[in-house]
């Protein structure tokens, strides 16, 4: 019958999050490539003999058989088509997958019209699960996202007066969407100086392919500073705290011996005193 | 008396009531859904006070004597707790946990001898939990400040994402210590069906494979 919806529906999806319903059920976050983001209801999955567990965790591509629900669709059968094993080896390719899913569920809502952004997230955890750079593919995955949802960032004129910025004159304003002429930025709080390598490798990233963009070789140090530029420009876009972008940070801190060490004794510390008080 | 319907509508007679307080009040616990807080509600007012007044002093009580050992973060009536304190257990060993609940189960087991770490949670940014939330500060600076050397860190973290991205973060901010870190080895639980099992327990689970004794 035309305009009503199918009983049954079979897509594939990504997992982005799920959270419990109740003693045995999960509410499953799924991006599928025709509905967009939607929540479904996935019953008994908590219980130990459940069928559908483990096709249903985060950071899986799955395809689900869909029946219509009241006020949710309900799981009736899941498959894992790709769980990346490869991005669960490695912290930083586990982080950033996480920072992945993350992003792609906090930037859309429900039911919006997602279309590109299911294709979009696959690819990027299938490059990172096949050992891309994570630096490349996270940076990449970002600017498309922002292309897909009308917020993206401008990179070479000022975003007041317009005028053409150069690289080494230019500042970062995440609020406003990119940079900014120094003398603009004068009368802005929120801009900082950016380094002008990470703007100009964040340009290339913006107008090359992926392929050429991989090519560029990135300093762990230059790595950082466009990590920190773009955490601060999604964390704009987004109105929030990205939880998994400060895991990402505080997983390459954690790399250099020691310094991981003294920071988390710190922050014990510092929540310590606050029971104190 | 408010009646209580047990009809599909919350039962909340004015925000404020105190019948609608105690509703929403176990509402809030762990997987007690609108219908079962009602019913838990009615309960108790159909109790004896005397039950009623016991549930209250039992909530009060466990609030104000349980605090957290100082070495393992267990909760626990006396600090260092039972396990901690008991020198019979080998103190080189420590097993990382997410919650109390998994220090039960371990012990339940019979098979473990070393004292535990309980992180009070797991690493989870989609719900709001970073490491700087958890008690991994404590166990760095318990590793760093104890005269025993410990000499291998068990962690037991569930077997998903979250319980994954905890272990190899951990892993990774022990390494300068040179302190052996091990995980749980991950496969295939009693009573389940090859052809349903996910992909990644079953390749984990032939990657583990143990020799037929
Ligand atoms: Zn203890």
């Amino acid at each position: 019958m035309p305009g009503r919806v199918p009983r049954v529906v079979r897509t594939p999806a990504i997992v982005l999050r799920h959270r419990r319903l109740g003693e045995a059920d999960r509410i499953v976050t799924l991006l599928t490539p025709g509905r967009g983001k939607i929540d479904v209801i996935a019953k008994g999955v908590l219980r130990a003999r459940s069928r559908m567990a483990g096709h249903l965790e985060p950071l899986t591509l799955v395809e689900v058989v869909l029946a219509h629900g009241r006020s949710m669709d309900v799981v009736t059968q899941a498959q894992t088509i790709d769980a990346f094993p490869a991005a669960h080896d490695d912290l930083d390719r586990l982080s950033a997958a996480m920072y992945l899913l993350e992003l792609a569920d906090r930037i859309t809502v429900e039911h919006a019209d997602a279309e590109g952004l299911h294709d979009l997230l696959h690819v990027a955890l299938v490059r990172l699960a096949r050992g891309d750079g994570q630096q490349v593919v996270t940076r990449t995955f970002e600017l498309a996202l922002l292309d897909a949802t009308g917020f993206r960032p401008e990179l070479t004129a000022c975003l007041r007066c317009s005028m053409p910025v150069a690289a080494e004159a230019a500042w970062w304003a995440p609020a406003e969407g990119g940079v900014m002429c120094a003398s603009c930025a004068r009368a802005h709080q929120d801009a900082q100086p950016i380094d002008a390598t990470a703007l100009r490798v964040l340009r290339a990233f913006q107008t090359q392919t992926y392929e050429e963009a991989g090519r560029i070789r990135l300093t762990d140090e230059l790595a950082a500073r466009m990590e920190q530029a773009m955490h601060a420009l999604m964390r704009a876009v987004v109105e929030r705290d990205l939880k998994s972008a400060q895991f990402v940070s505080a997983a390459r801190r954690a790399r250099v011996a020691g310094e991981g060490i003294e920071a988390a004794i710190d922050a014990a510390r510092d929540t310590a005193g606050d029971d104190e008080e | 008396m408010h009646r209580v319907n047990d009809g599909h509508a919350p039962f909340l007679p004015g925000a404020s009531s105190p019948i609608a307080r105690l509703v929403e009040a176990f509402h809030r616990l762990p997987g007690i859904g609108p219908k079962s807080a009602q019913r838990l509600a009615y309960h108790i007012l159909r109790a004896p006070e005397a039950e009623a007044q016991e549930l209250a002093d039992a909530l009060v009580e466990v609030k104000r004597s349980i605090v957290f050992c100082a070495q393992c973060q267990n909760l626990t009536s006396r600090t260092p707790c039972d396990i901690c304190s008991d020198g019979s257990r080998d103190h080189h060993s420590i097993c990382v946990v997410e919650e109390p609940l998994d220090v039960l189960a371990i012990e339940r087991t019979g098979g473990f001898g070393g004292v535990y770490h309980v992180l009070h949670g797991v690493i989870s940014p989609a719900d709001g939990v970073g490491p700087e939330d958890l008690k991994i500060g404590e166990l760095l600076a318990r590793l760093r400040d104890v005269e025993t050397e410990v000499s291998e860190i068990i962690v037991a973290t569930n077997p998903n994402l979250e319980g994954e991205a905890t272990a190899m973060y951990l892993a990774r901010l022990l390494r300068p210590l040179g302190i052996r870190v091990t995980r749980l080895a991950r496969g295939l639980p009693a009573g389940a069906d090859l052809e349903y099992a996910d992909d990644v327990t079953l390749s984990r689970a032939l990657e583990f494979r143990q020799e037929v004794q």
